[in-house]
């Protein structure tokens, strides 16, 4: 497994305090990675850092290959038409796949000649995304791909991108702050939270490796479980463990989904799961 | 990227063409009329010292009053135009727009992509500059003036002069739009910029060199074309230089009106007495010295200022 | 060809749902051997889900003995279900019947019955993939 993305160490700091604290995390090549975590977690300066559009503090970033971003308010020249904007994206890449980006455009029916302000969000999100997919990069970085957009266009963005990803092994890291958005569409998750990495793993790994127990309160947690979250109504008490073999039957024990996993971590910012440094990198 | 850089800037770039194109056509008019009208009037030996020559040059002012007002107000407002429209939008309007997220994430590294903007945009910037001092250096003439020097305001727009205003202006601009992120503050910083840059280097140039120091005793009017005067004092018969003029030599009565009579008279007796008048100046010989120091002092305000824009450009903080 | 479809508020991870889909297809007869799966990019682009979530799902039904991956064709039925499967369907369904009826004699009402059975049904599934401990 090679990584596509490595980051190790990096800081950045904000005139208020840090943006980004010691953060370290890497994505294998061909993965689609979640990036999420609250507002103001650090997401898109982690992103802009990645994309180098940010110098960082300390630490460094490793990519494989080009990086291509589109960033959250998908950024384009308006008065540009987008005959022009393609000519932007050939004049600016020496890898510009030309017939691919004009023949995905005529597929969506966005006629050349037309000026990106005349589109709608939903055009110029697939502009945007066809603009860094014609670059055939190593590592698309997408910033809140789908905010801003009708569920109609959010289900076409992410299908080109999976499209995409199946075709050409792209790797892919996508931030959101709703984690519903990617259950489908990624297969690694990184949860950022108060500017520190909380978990960075594969998706299945993570879901098997925790576990969803309720029972009398009298219960002790499992032996060696690392308790995510404890939550306490009544007689009846609620954990999130990682890592445990659960033997008592009074335990009810399920599968943690994404959703109960992240926010778990999220409310818990002490509690982590990372791959253990001889990992990072691998 | 030359593409990209026309692209984005081609409506500064037209306009700024066209207006070239429209003053040069109002000069070549003017000239060409105003070298019939000398035709028909002009004594022989003009353009020369003789008043003849002087109030042929005054009915011409007069005649082109229009073009003159133009022509005052072109060295403030020629240079604060470049800044304004085309370096403050340069990085401003990326950053209003966010699109500085999409141009400096493509391959072209943000290094190049300044660079080439830079010296594509500064080097016609300058071009123009010089075009401009090209028309009124053919132009100037024709008006029965040779006052390259003497006149700040024509000396701003000949030479190197313009070029080197038009550039500063235009690194400024850049500059502010990489401190602000926004055009506005930019182009505000341009106007306050030039306005202050002009008659500070205006006070400056008198230290460019050296005054000459020419006595005279006769006359207090220095008998030098075009010098640029700077300072002045009345000599006592023992050689030493006065502060201020003398008192009590000679009846000093203020003239009334437009006449200068008691003067005059005042520095007659002064003469008379023994007095000599020295005159601190600049001759007009000067001028390309003078050109070349201010380009280099402009040249050197606009590398400070580019070399901020792409400081803060390639080294971002959040 | 079969098209997939997705229920995303059934709780069922996304790969069992197609997985299940093929089988259906086999039993109903409207995927016979021979038949070539869409592949992961066609299903990708119809669903928006990750390429590997398709992959997982051949791999699984390939485990199985359905189908048959080839390289550079694509991924193609082996085999069909059914026939003796119905029947076993069938016997199982009466024992089940049976059940219901000695719950109900027991004094459960629905709701507990359905209590029971998921978690039974939890129970044999702990772990992931289907159809290990029970074969």
């Amino acid at each position: 497994m090679t990584a596509a993305l490595t980051v190790t160490g990096l800081s950045v700091r904000h005139r208020r305090g840090w943006a980004l604290r010691d953060c370290s995390l890497s994505v294998p090549a061909g993965r689609v990675a979640a990036l999420v975590g609250p507002n103001g977690a650090g997401k898109t300066t982690l992103l802009h850092t990645v994309t180098g559009l940010l110098t960082p503090h300390g630490g460094t970033v490793t990519v494989a290959g080009d990086v291509a971003f589109m960033a959250q308010d998908k950024p384009l020249y308006d008065t540009f038409t987008i005959a022009e904007t393609l000519t932007f994206g050939r004049r600016l890449n020496p890898r510009w796949d030309g017939a691919y980006a004009a023949g995905r455009l005529a597929e969506l029916g966005i006629e050349p000649e037309r000026k990106i302000k005349e589109l709608s969000g939903g055009q110029q999100a697939q502009v945007a995304l066809t603009l860094a997919l014609a670059r055939r990069p190593g590592l698309l970085v997408l910033d809140e791909p789908l905010a801003n957009l009708d569920p109609l266009a959010r289900h076409d963005v992410m299908r080109a991108l999976m499209g995409e990803v199946a075709e050409r092994g792209t790797t892919v890291l996508i931030s959101s702050h709703v984690v519903a958005d990617l259950h489908d569409t990624c297969d690694w998750l990184v949860v950022l939270n108060g500017g520190r990495v909380q978990v960075s793993g594969d998706i299945d790994d993570l879901l098997a490796g925790h576990l969803m127990l309720s029972g009398p309160d009298e219960l002790r947690p499992p032996a060696g479980a690392q308790v995510i979250e404890e939550s306490r109504t009544g007689r009846q008490v609620r954990l999130l463990v990682r890592g445990a073999q659960v033997l008592d039957p009074r335990w009810n024990v399920r599968q943690a989904d994404l959703d109960e996993l992240v926010l778990a971590y999220l409310r818990s910012p002490e509690a982590s799961a990372l791959p253990r440094l001889s990992e990072v990198g691998a | 990227m030359i593409w990209l850089t026309w692209r984005q800037h081609r409506a500064q770039i037209l306009v700024t063409g066209g207006l070239l194109a429209a003053l040069g056509l109002l000069l070549l008019g003017s000239a060409v009329e105003a070298r019939l009208y000398v035709a028909g009037h002009a004594p022989p030996g003009c353009p020369g010292r003789a008043a003849a020559c002087w109030d042929l040059a005054l009915a011409l002012s007069e005649r082109y009053d229009a073009v003159y007002t133009l022509f005052g107000w072109m060295p403030l407002m020629a240079p604060a135009l470049v800044g304004v429209f085309w370096g403050a939008p340069l990085l401003g309007r990326e950053y209003e727009r966010g699109t500085q997220k999409l141009a400096w994430t493509q391959a072209v590294s943000v290094r190049r992509w300044m660079l080439v903007k830079l010296g594509v945009l500064g080097g016609l910037v300058s071009a123009g500059g010089l075009l401009l001092s090209a028309m009124v250096a053919l132009w100037r003439p024709v008006l029965q003036r040779e006052d390259w020097f003497g006149n700040i305001g024509v000396f701003n727009m000949v030479g190197v002069a313009p070029a080197a205003w038009w550039l500063y202006a235009f690194a400024m601009g850049v500059a502010g739009g990489a401190l602000f992120r926004r055009t506005l503050p930019a182009m505000a910083l341009v106007v306050a910029g030039i306005a202050l840059t002009m008659p500070g280097l205006f006070r400056l140039s008198e230290h460019y060199a050296e005054p000459v120091r020419t006595v005279q005793s006769g006359s207090t009017v220095l008998n030098a074309d075009d010098a640029r005067v700077v300072g002045w004092a009345w000599i006592a018969p023992s050689g030493t230089e006065l502060p201020s003029p003398p008192t009590g030599v000679c009846a000093h009565r203020p003239d009334t009106g437009r006449s200068g009579r008691n003067q005059e008279a005042y520095e007659r007796c002064l003469f008379g007495k023994g007095y000599r008048y020295a005159i601190y100046h600049h001759p007009a010989t000067r001028f390309w010295r003078f050109q070349w120091t201010e380009a280099a002092i402009l040249a050197v305000g606009s590398v400070a200022f580019a070399g901020t824009a792409v400081r803060r450009t390639l080294r971002r903080r959040v | 060809m079969i098209e997939f479809h997705l229920d995303r508020r059934s709780g069922v991870a996304t790969y069992l749902q197609l997985v299940h889909q093929v089988k259906q297809a086999l039993r109903l007869g409207t995927l016979r051997p021979g038949d070539r799966l869409p592949t992961a990019r066609e299903v990708v682009e119809a669903l928006a889900i990750n390429p590997n979530t398709v992959l997982k799902a051949y791999r699984e039904l390939e485990r199985e003995g359905l189908v048959e991956g080839r390289p550079g064709l694509g991924t193609f039925v082996q085999r069909s279900l059914g026939g003796v499967r119905l029947a076993d369907q069938a016997a199982l369904r009466r024992e089940l019947d049976e059940w219901v009826r000695r719950a109900r004699r027991a004094g459960l009402d629905r709701d507990d019955m359905e209590t029971l059975f998921s978690l039974a049904m939890t129970d044999a599934y702990r772990g992931g993939a289907a159809g290990e401990e029970t074969a």
